[in-house]
């Protein structure tokens, strides 16, 4: 009897606690939970009348129904536990480049990995990172970072030391079809990477990085008709050194290896890269490499930043990056002239470089020249001035023709501004000019066509120190002139924000008109109109609108005569932030 | 009496040998793909067709050798390795480039060899591809030499001029017009290039390249031989998020080059779609004027 009273005061001693306990880890939890981040829902809607009925002379630029979705919350768990969520997702695919062009209906797989959709959820404890979902993971600037892959890895960071690793698939099979819209289609392509590396941030940073993608051939049927299934597997080095007053110095060397097509044969004669990947008679292998060294400061920065892309480099992970070319560009950014506050006045920017194709002499000799500055000066209370300067020149051989190609791209922009003010309010005049000049010789004659364009802005801003309203106002004339066109454009607008509802709501709109004249045709004419509406309803949710409409009528230079559109479009969103900052209980 | 005998036994051999004389007709594109694996990939740009009185019935080989003009040999296919073709019973056979010219058996030399291994292309130049019918065994000729003379030189896309990477446009002068520039496709391509200039709009949760990806395009205009357009956005820009990560709203841009069918001028070289490198620029709605207060 005594002894199953002292079990059963020790189950309920056990019990009540354990639930105690419980009860206080709860209660611990709940103290210690944080919650940041957003959460939402969006609905897009276009429209698009033209007229005469049946003209198609002006498409469509939006999808006609769009509604986009967003769970963005990270919950912070005591100080060492995170844990974010990234899902941004949207109804209907609308894809125009790369592997998803053309896709209308998607199943799961491909909904999942689709470029618009994210889902990706990324616990963390102290140093360990587990990374689900879609990512984008850039690694460096020649082994990956443009492309989202959905699949699983990590990436570990103890004390100085970094692992990483992830594999997944960057899109999945799409058969090609040839209707309307064309899908283009695409294989399925798996992706592996890693990087092991070394780092203390602001010291030093050394890593090897790898990473491979490899097409299935037969994950679409029909395959498509100009893309073929690829392999390739780039292996990089960086080495990144900062050392004191700002001097820095950082490297990648990179080699590829790529196989453009994993039909052709197998073979002996090229390097491959086993185990990774073998040899096809078109696989290619070559290097890249980038340099940049320079110092920072407050007042004064300077780099020289060089880069080549031999001309067979390639990786799956920047699949728009162009090779074969060296570009080596000096850049600076300095203040100067001090006044008695000791206020910097001047700020210049200013980067000047070239770029050299024709690596592997396998194309024809190309030459760039690139120069940009820009040059602001505060020279009192009143009076600024800002001057931008930008050239462009390509210059190369164009085969069997008697001229080379020769195109120079130059602008010239003057920008002064002055500013008074007085007990109410203040006032802000800028004019904007800005010259530029398009010189392309023709190959075959040897000429050379000036394309010449002129834009002055002239812009009003008063700000009233004790209303919530502001108002601008602008005028602008563009006009742009080449042998046979002469583009004329007069643009006046006007533009207002304020806040009403005890600043809960937020409004701002705009109109425009544009007159439009080209050569001697009748005036075009446009007008648009637009409004922002954003509401806070709580403290916690907001409801923003955009609303805009465009029409535009053309004057007789295309025909119909007389043909003109009306384009709407609306944007209304409910969003819920989870950011309180404040402990949950 | 010992000459009329070998005399005879010459003429025997002569006329045997001719009656399998092999005869060949080499018709190569004047500017095939400089990608030589693609060549395999388009029937349109190596066809030999061979023939012989009566039929081709024999089995050959084909020797195929690369030339500069000057003659000199670069690569030449290793006939212990090539494939042996055996003649159709219908009279004509009719091979392409991956049997002319198979790669996995082709031996290039020097500076060739190293820049087939690191581009898959060959330096930009005019050469001479060889082919003769050669017999199985000891590689005995067994019809004329037919040569082409062709030029490769790699297509380079065009490269982006303006707005340059990462321009800040005044939102007031480019919601009025936003002028675009490009270097034209090189070498000049025999039929004028259609230029596919697309803009996309990065919305605050994507990247730049997530956006050319997977947005509709703002603009999608394709331009005749021209390297400049005037775009009249016809946009009011909206403004960004105040929890978004760019402040300023982002749109990317980019070319794709089309030749006369509409086709990307390139599909082997880099992503396969004929797009330029894009670039980003945005669009402030207070430049110049910020600063000022």
């Amino acid at each position: 009897m005594m002894r199953n009273k002292i079990v059963t005061a020790g189950i309920f001693i056990f019990i009540s606690s354990s639930a105690s306990l419980a009860q206080e880890v709860k209660e611990k939890v709940k103290e210690k939970l944080k919650v940041s981040g957003t959460m939402g829902i969006t609905y897009e809607g276009y429209g698009l009348s033209r007229s005469p009925s049946g003209w198609t002379g002006y498409q469509p630029r939006r999808p006609w129904n769009q509604v986009r979705f967003n769970f963005t919350p990270t919950f912070n768990l005591g100080q060492h536990f995170t844990l974010p969520f990234n899902f941004n997702f949207a109804a209907i695919p609308t894809n125009f480049a790369g592997p998803y062009a053309g896709i209308k209906k998607q199943n799961f797989g491909q909904f999942i990995t689709n470029p618009m959709n994210s889902f990706g959820i990324n616990p963390k404890y102290k140093w360990a990172e587990l990374q689900l979902g879609t990512q984008y993971l850039k690694y460096s600037d020649l082994s990956t970072g443009d492309i989202g892959v959905f699949g699983i890895g990590f990436d570990l960071r103890p004390k100085t030391w970094r692992f990483k690793f992830f594999n997944g698939i960057s899109q999945q099979g799409i058969n090609y079809f040839a209707g309307t819209p064309t899908v283009t289609g695409a294989y399925k392509r798996r992706n592996y990477m890693f990087q092991i590396a070394k780092e203390a941030e602001g010291k030093y940073l050394f890593a090897i990085n790898f990473a491979k993608g490899k097409d299935v051939p037969a994950s679409s049927a029909p395959p498509p008709l100009t893309i073929r299934p690829q392999e390739g597997v780039v292996i990089s080095i960086v080495s990144d050194v900062y050392v004191e007053k700002g001097i820095y110095f950082k490297a990648e060397g990179a080699q590829s290896t790529f196989t453009k097509d994993v039909a052709t044969p197998l073979t002996t004669l090229l390097k491959g890269l086993k185990p990774f990947m073998e040899a096809h008679t078109s696989t290619i292998t070559d290097f890249a490499g980038q340099l940049s060294v320079g110092k920072k400061s407050t007042n004064f920065d300077i780099g020289l930043t060089s880069k080549y892309l031999g001309a067979g480099f390639q990786t799956v992970g920047y699949p728009y990056q162009q090779s074969d070319r060296l570009d080596y560009t000096l850049n600076t950014r300095f203040n100067g002239w001090k006044d008695k506050n000791k206020t910097y006045k001047i700020n210049v920017v200013a980067s000047v470089g070239r770029r050299v194709n024709n690596v592997r002499n396998t194309a024809l000799k190309a030459s760039q020249f690139i120069g940009n500055l820009n040059w602001f000066t505060q020279f009192n209370d009143h009076w600024s001035l800002n001057v931008n300067y930008n050239n462009f020149g390509f210059q190369s051989a164009s085969g069997t023709n008697p001229f080379g190609i020769k195109n120079v791209s130059n602008d010239l922009g003057f920008n002064p501004t002055y500013t008074w003010s007085n007990t109410k309010m203040n006032h802000l005049i800028s004019l904007s000019y800005n010259y530029s000049k398009y010189d392309e010789r023709d190959v075959i004659t040897g000429l050379t066509t000036s394309n010449n364009t002129h834009t002055a802005l002239l812009t009003y801003v008063p700000s009233y120190f004790d209303r919530d309203i502001s108002p601008d106002f602008s005028v602008l004339y563009f006009y742009n002139d080449v042998p046979l066109a002469k583009i004329k454009l007069f643009t006046i607008s006007s533009a207002l924000s304020m806040t009403a509802a005890k600043k809960r709501l937020q409004l701002r709109g705009q109109l425009q008109y544009t007159w439009g004249k080209l050569n001697s045709f009748s005036s075009n004419n446009n007008l648009i109109a637009s409004c922002n509406v954003d509401y806070k309803i709580t403290k916690k949710l907001s409801w923003n609108t955009f609303l805009t409409t465009n029409y535009f009528k053309y004057g007789n230079e295309i025909t119909p005569i007389g043909a003109n559109y009306l384009e709407t479009m609306s944007r209304t969103g409910i969003q819920y932030s989870f950011d309180t900052k404040k402990i949950i209980r | 009496m010992k000459k009329i005998f070998f005399s005879i036994i010459a003429a025997f051999i002569f006329s045997t040998a001719a009656a399998q004389m092999i005869n060949s007709n080499l018709i190569l594109t004047a500017q095939p793909p400089a990608q030589l694996s693609e060549w395999g990939n388009r029937r349109e740009v190596l066809t030999l067709i061979l023939s012989a009185p009566g039929a081709v019935t024999g089995q050959f080989k084909l020797k195929a050798e690369m030339k500069t003009l000057d003659g000199t040999v670069i690569g030449s296919a290793d006939l212990a390795k090539t494939p042996v073709f055996t003649g159709n019973s219908s009279g004509t056979t009719i091979l392409f480039a991956n049997d002319v010219i198979p790669l996995e058996d082709m031996i290039f030399t020097g500076k060739y060899k190293n820049s087939l291994q690191r581009t898959g292309k060959l330096p930009a130049d005019n050469y001479t591809l060889c082919v003769r019918p050669v017999r199985p065994a000891d590689y005995a000729p067994l019809g004329e030499e037919q040569c082409k003379n062709f030029y490769l030189a790699t297509t380079q896309l065009p490269i982006l001029m303006k707005p340059y990477n990462e321009e800040v446009l005044n939102a007031k002068t480019a919601q009025t017009a936003i002028i675009f520039r490009w270097t034209p496709v090189v070498p000049r391509q025999t039929s004028p290039v259609t230029y596919r200039l697309q803009v996309f709009e990065v919305l605050p949760a994507q990247s730049p390249v997530q956006a050319l990806r997977s947005n509709q395009p703002l603009l999608d205009k394709e331009i005749l031989a021209a390297t400049q357009f005037i775009w009249q956005p016809q946009l009011s820009f909206a403004p960004v998020d105040s929890n978004a990560t760019r402040k300023l709203p982002t749109f990317i841009w980019t070319i794709q080059s089309l030749d006369k069918e509409k086709k990307p001028v390139t599909q082997t070289d880099g992503n396969g779609e004929g797009r330029s490198e894009p670039l980003i620029f945005f669009i402030d709605p207070n430049k110049n004027i910020r600063k000022n207060q």
